[in-house]
């Protein structure tokens, strides 16, 4: 592990040199969330109003959460970089070195995301407190338990992606299964919450990556209850498991369909 | 003691194809045309301990192929290849610590990184203690005239700097083999000639073995002791660089080109032997 650790690291020391470029990325995220508060503003006719269960400021609280996640764990290198190392045949400079691929873009991803998740949490929670004040029944302790599912829902996030760019192993573009699955997270789980669908469509999204990447750490955070908790954790264990499983397949199986050409 | 060992090794490429227009990329989407190209067909050689081997040919000879079959990245369709008495594709891992890779159209260093992070990075990654490491880079750094831009972003590097450092890095942990693809592509001539002077150094120093692809002369001639020439996928000479040049290169052709004059001065020549004067009409 000691090797992952420095390649984290390594990723860390590049990434805090581009602080100020992180900064300026909060701007669309802030046009994005006053344009949902306005929305929701709009939509809830007074702050008591429950909406599929959720009051107002649990429900912009709810887009903040999962925003600030889109935003600060975007993964450029899951989505774009693995697909295009393997197209152009750059990926040969990593394969022949004593770390298991994957595992190397899974730590450079988390290193990614060390430097700017923080910033964007710290934003939105700023913005959030001055806009629509805090979170109901908002306790520490909920909070403590929230971030390992967070951080989980990341890693899952990051482990799907991933999957899907391996395909490129064996077609040219990933791009289109990369939209469709960014699609889905952003509709269902980023932009709603699983409640706000259709009843018949809800147990489909609750077995889908939604539950567990967005979805659940989301829910945790705006309306902390330890049923909930107990179901969202296992889920995740559960997806962590076979997203590690199919990473490894398909990296095994796509690997020797590997075909670099020249130079 | 051979160091590689490669017996009647083969790799095709599937490359689909298109024909030409909008009428040809509609074809391929529902009838794709996939030719294969035989860019290694059956080639056995051997590399001995310490020696350093150039591995030429033209382009899409088979050269790169060979090198990322014999480093484990790609796998081959039959034959079978030892590198240090391990193959490469089932013990890519454990042979990853003992041969170093630059492939000069291709970058491993990080460029926000300086070079002594991306030494120390590569010495974290094959296990290097960080005082064993640190005395490495300081003696490579000495070697490799590194001190003026150890600290400078890879991405600031000049061509030459970056390709020293990319030498550097495939060395931190003191490789027995080091597979050099093209490393001299796009250097200008005194940088090419300093490359060369740390490869024969770095030989003759750490016993390292030098497998070379190169399309310059130069570096042929004065690194490699053996030289392998491919063509289409093909080994069509193994032979030392004595023999070599005793046999290949001991005639000069020399072309005698003759110009033909321009027509117009063909016919005002005839005009003229045949008494007229005059431009022709």
């Amino acid at each position: 592990m000691r090797k992952y650790a420095v390649i984290y690291r390594s990723v860390l020391m590049e990434n805090l040199q581009y602080v100020l470029n992180i900064a300026m990325s909060f701007i669309s995220y802030f046009i994005f969330i006053f344009i949902f508060i306005s929305l929701w503003n709009y939509i809830y006719s007074s702050p008591d109003e429950l909406i599929a269960g959720y009051s107002k400021v649990q429900m912009i609280w709810y887009v903040m959460v999962t925003e600030a996640l889109w935003f600060g764990a975007r993964s450029g290198s899951m989505a774009r970089q693995v697909a295009a190392d393997i197209r152009s045949g750059n990926i040969a400079c990593q394969i022949n070195k004593p770390y298991h691929y994957t595992l190397y873009v899974l730590a450079r991803f988390t290193g990614e995301w060390s430097v700017s998740l923080p910033l964007f949490a710290l934003s939105s929670t700023a913005m959030g407190l001055i806009m629509v004040g805090k979170i109901p029944g908002f306790r520490i302790t909920f909070f403590l338990l929230t971030i390992p599912v967070i951080l989980l829902g990341i890693t899952i996030n990051a482990i799907l992606k991933l999957c899907i760019s391996l395909v490129s192993f064996w077609i040219e573009d990933a791009t289109p299964f990369q939209w469709l699955y960014d699609k889905l997270l952003l509709i269902v789980g980023t932009t709603f919450p699983i409640e706000i669908f259709p009843e018949v469509l809800q147990p489909i999204f609750r077995l889908s990556p939604v539950y567990t990447v967005c979805y659940g750490p989301a829910k945790l955070a705006v309306d902390f209850s330890m049923e909930k908790f107990l179901q969202i954790l296992p889920a995740q264990a559960a997806y962590l498991a076979a997203g590690l499983g199919l990473m490894f397949f398909i990296y095994k199986k796509g690997v020797k369909k590997l075909y670099v050409n020249g130079g | 003691m051979n160091v590689i060992e490669t017996e009647n090794l083969s790799k095709t490429f599937r490359v689909r194809q298109k024909e030409k227009g909008m009428k040809g990329s509609l074809k391929a989407i529902f009838k794709p045309q996939i030719q294969k190209i035989q860019a290694v067909d059956r080639i056995s050689f051997h590399v001995e301990e310490g020696e350093i081997l150039a591995f030429i040919g033209p382009n899409g000879a088979g050269k790169s192929t060979t090198i990322k079959m014999l480093t484990g990245i790609l796998c081959p369709d039959s034959g079978s290849i030892k590198v240090l008495g391990l193959d490469p594709v089932r013990q890519r891992k454990q042979l990853a610590y003992e041969i170093g890779t630059v492939f000069g159209q291709k970058e491993q260093l990080w460029t926000h990184l300086t070079p002594y992070d991306n030494f120390c990075f590569f010495g974290a990654i094959y296990d290097i203690p960080g005082g064993e490491m640190k005395k490495r880079i300081t003696e490579l750094s000495d070697t490799f005239a590194l001190g003026a831009f150890i600290n400078t972003p890879v991405r600031n590097l000049s061509l030459g700097q970056r390709i020293r450092c990319e030498i550097v890095a495939s060395l931190i942990h003191r490789p027995k083999i080091l597979f050099l693809d093209e490393p001299t592509i796009g250097l200008d001539p005194v940088v090419k000639e300093n490359i060369r002077s740390l490869i024969l150094q770095m030989n003759h120093e750490y016993q390292t073995t030098i497998f070379l692809t190169s399309h310059d002369t130069g570096d042929i001639e004065k690194l490699c002791r053996r030289i392998i020439i491919v063509n289409n996928g093909q080994i069509v000479l193994n032979d030392s660089m004595t023999h070599l040049k005793a046999n290949y290169l001991n005639k000069k052709i020399v072309e005698n080109i003759v110009l033909s004059p321009p027509l117009e001065d063909i016919i005002t020549e005839i005009y003229r032997s045949e008494g007229r004067s005059g431009e022709p009409s």
